[in-house]
């Protein structure tokens, strides 16, 4: 591979990459805010200048400038290099480009920051961006002079909404156009435009349009400062208050990789934002998934309940014992959930295992909106996982056939949703005798459920998902476990105690022995939690009865 | 030969002892009683006649001067310093609305985490929106407060202010100590009013050009 020198270390690059993404491959940062690694590089915030050294026997292209000498009272002229923006600066071999070392391209970046920061009105106290904003971190970095401007400064529209998810703030912008960029390259729909010229430039919306769509969140998320902000997110915390996990998102089968951002104060998850992975998501996440972190709060199971009464978990698995005391195995069905992790399914398959049952179902949520950038039409997070767990899995129409019938009279699921209309399946759904629903949102399932397990959501414990291509990516736990929730695989080990079996797995580590091989590859590689620990189970499939 | 450890002269500082002579006087007890209740009630008369003609000087403002340093505290009380830190107020604008931005800049500077706000939105048309929000909830649990001032260095709008004059207030339940807004917009300062001196530069006032861009240039 080429390599070019930047101060004075090699760093290598592929042909026709630009110097500041070659430099950012080597964890090191050019300070930009218009450049994306997801996007075109324009060239406007002229925050990533460099100084490069003229080829051998090449003049050097310098700038002619008048420095004002004090003690002379005069101007002096002087030359200086032309600086170049190195995100539009292709590297070449054996380049020498100068950044922190330079002494001008340091005068540089300290006056474009202080260009940047002319006309801001320095409502830092008010704006959520506070605390990653770009704007604070380079101050400090590259800034740190005394304001010279003395005038009152520009004044441009504030909080102008965008559409239903998006406000703007005109005096926060740089111009950098990030979000502009974003509608027109990533989601195809160019409604954002610029109008105006110098001071009084802002960001507007196409005329008789609003900035709507799927991909509208993305926008404040590339934005470098605070000149987007989400409705949903509006003045509800201060990110330094924040904790982030490295989150799955649940919305869908693409399972965008993310960073769920909780208040440990309140154990309360407030927002996502995309966790960059080049093989699922590269930056980017889509609305409705920014918008599912509230799944770890809204619609939960959060106490164990006999038909409706709450009640302590010990009692109600009493009762579940009481309900399949003396069942006979044929009778007895498992439904896996797509929308539980693997960990989760592969202890409800070691239950059906123990107890005998050879009917194997998997119910999932129905399927939705699908577009060509992210959003799958499959809206259950571990589809193709229920499908590792074990195979010959039948469907929910299937299990609703079976229970019609009678053949079926006792059923263990995991999960709420179902792919069918929910009040429907629910009526159907009692016509079994005994039903135990391990859960952690509610749904048909739990609605018709004589036992009903509150189990902790993606949120709240640590899991492994498989995408719809095939790769298993291992979701951090993030808050802690609400209410009396438990992860479902701890709940169905006390399941199978109170039923009377002794269940093989009482801790994580030993759950996640027994997952199936992985046919894809897996997020992160490193981790260890992510690659079964144990020799995997030969035929995983059909449990022996 | 001088002795190694030469016998110590009398102090100087010292004052003998001199015992007064066993009297028939000082036997019987009596009369010696009635001679040092006499001296007590002397003196006794002589504050009060003082008191009276309002001829002793004010304990509470001669602190520093020589003479009487004790004072009956709950009715008298010390004047504070300037700059003590007493109990919290929210400073007021002119239009009786609170200054609070709702930033949390205070409650990050807690060290005793006793601050608790909720941010919200000002009204679509309002003057400040975009400009400000304002604090829905603002609670102080002055149980937990360490009086240390941080929350007022870091406010960086002078909303909150400990220049009452009032110190930890005690009661008796624990839900009193939980000051929420009202109640923290409603403590005036020591001089009594509810503002600031600091000039405020907002949307609304008369040196603001405000968010038309046309009147701004």
């Amino acid at each position: 591979m080429p390599t070019f020198k930047y101060d004075g270390k090699e760093v290598p690059f592929e042909p026709g990459e630009s110097i500041i993404r070659a430099v950012a491959r080597q964890g090191k940062e050019i300070p930009h805010y218009c450049w994306h690694p997801g996007l075109s590089a324009p060239a406007n915030c002229r925050m990533c200048l460099v100084e490069i050294a003229p080829a051998a026997g090449q003049r050097a292209v310098t700038l002619d400038v008048l420095d004002w000498d004090p003690a002379a009272g005069d101007y002096r002229a002087r030359k200086k290099p032309k600086l170049q923006p190195a995100c539009q600066m292709n590297a070449a071999e054996g380049m020498v480009v100068l950044g922190d070392t330079s002494e001008h391209v340091k005068e540089a970046r300290k006056s474009v920051q202080e260009f940047l920061l002319l006309n801001h009105p320095v409502d830092c106290p008010i704006c959520d961006q506070s605390g990653e904003c770009k704007l604070q971190d380079y101050w400090l970095e590259h800034g740190q002079y005394e304001k010279r401007m003395r005038d009152e400064p520009i004044h441009k529209p504030k909080a102008v909404s965008f559409g239903p998810t998006i406000v703007y703030d005109a005096e926060r912008c740089v111009m950098c156009t990030r979000c502009i960029r974003f509608m027109d390259e990533v989601a195809h729909d160019p409604v954002l435009t610029m109008r105006e010229r110098g001071n009084l430039n802002e960001i507007s919306v196409a005329p008789g349009r609003e900035l709507e769509g799927h991909y509208t969140f993305m926008t404040e998320h590339v934005c470098p400062v605070g000149a987007l902000t989400t409705k949903d997110f509006r003045f509800k915390a201060r990110v330094w208050f924040l904790r982030t996990a490295k989150s799955v998102c649940q919305g869908c089968a693409t399972g965008c990789n993310a960073h769920l951002d909780f208040d440990p104060r309140n154990n309360k998850a407030y927002r996502y934002r995309p966790r960059d992975n080049e093989q699922v998501n590269k930056y980017w996440m889509c609305d409705e998934g920014m918008l599912s972190y509230d799944r770890a709060h809204k619609g939960r199971v959060l106490e164990a309940r006999t038909k409706s009464a709450v009640s302590s978990t010990k009692s109600v698995l009493l009762d579940a014992a009481r309900l399949f005391d003396g069942v006979p195995k044929e009778t007895v069905a498992v439904v896996f959930s797509a929308q539980h992790s693997l960990e989760d399914n592969v202890a409800l398959r070691e239950l059906a295992s123990l107890l005998g049952s050879s009917h194997l179902f998997f119910a999932k949520a129905p399927d939705g909106y699908e577009d060509k950038i992210l959003i799958n039409k499959d809206k259950n997070s571990n589809t193709r996982g229920v499908h590792e767990v074990a195979s010959g899995i039948r469907t929910f129409q299937e299990f609703l056939a079976e229970v019609r019938s009678g053949k079926i009279t006792h059923a263990i699921a995991l999960g709420g949703a179902t792919s069918g209309d929910a009040a429907a399946d629910a009526i159907e759904l009692q016509a079994l005798k005994a039903l135990v629903t391990v859960s952690a949102h509610e749904g048909a399932l739990t609605e018709s459920a004589q036992i009903v397990l509150p189990a902790t959501s993606w949120a709240e414990a640590s899991g492994t998902y498989v995408n719809a291509k095939g790769i298993r990516q291992v979701s951090e736990k993030g808050i802690e476990p609400q209410g009396s929730s438990r992860p479902a695989w701890e709940q169905l080990a006390e399941l199978a105690r109170a039923l009377g079996l002794e269940p093989s797995w009482a801790k994580l580590k030993e759950i996640r022995a027994k997952l199936p091989v992985p046919k894809g590859s897996i997020f992160p590689p490193a981790a260890p939690a992510a690659s079964p620990a144990g020799p995997p189970p030969a035929a995983p499939a059909a449990p022996a009865p | 030969m001088p002795a190694a450890f030469p016998k110590k002269t009398a102090s100087l500082n010292a004052v003998p002892v001199t015992h007064s002579e066993k009297t028939l006087s000082t036997q019987v007890y009596i009369p010696e009683v009635a001679k040092g209740l006499g001296q007590s009630m002397k003196h006794f008369f002589k504050n009060w006649k003082d008191l009276v003609r309002g001829e002793r000087p004010d304990p509470s403002t001669g602190v520093l001067d020589d003479g009487i340093t004790t004072i009956s505290y709950p009715e008298q009380k010390r004047p504070y310093p300037e700059r003590f830190r007493g109990q919290h107020r929210l400073t007021l604008r002119d239009d009786a609305s609170p200054r609070c931005v709702a930033c949390l800049c205070c409650s990050t500077a807690c060290p005793a985490q006793c601050i608790f706000i909720e941010a919200g939105e000002y009204a679509e048309g309002d003057e400040r929106r975009g400009y400000e929000r304002y604090p829905v909830k603002f609670v102080i649990d002055e149980l937990r407060c360490i009086f240390c001032g941080y929350c007022v260095e870091a406010c960086p709008c002078d909303a909150i202010r400990m220049d009452t004059g009032i110190h930890a207030v005690p009661y008796d339940s624990r839900s009193q100590f939980i000051y929420g807004k009202d109640l923290l917009m409603a403590i005036p300062s020591r001089d009594g009013h509810h503002e600031t001196e600091n000039p405020r530069h907002e949307p609304g006032d008369p040196g603001h050009p405000g968010v038309d861009r046309l009147k701004a240039h």
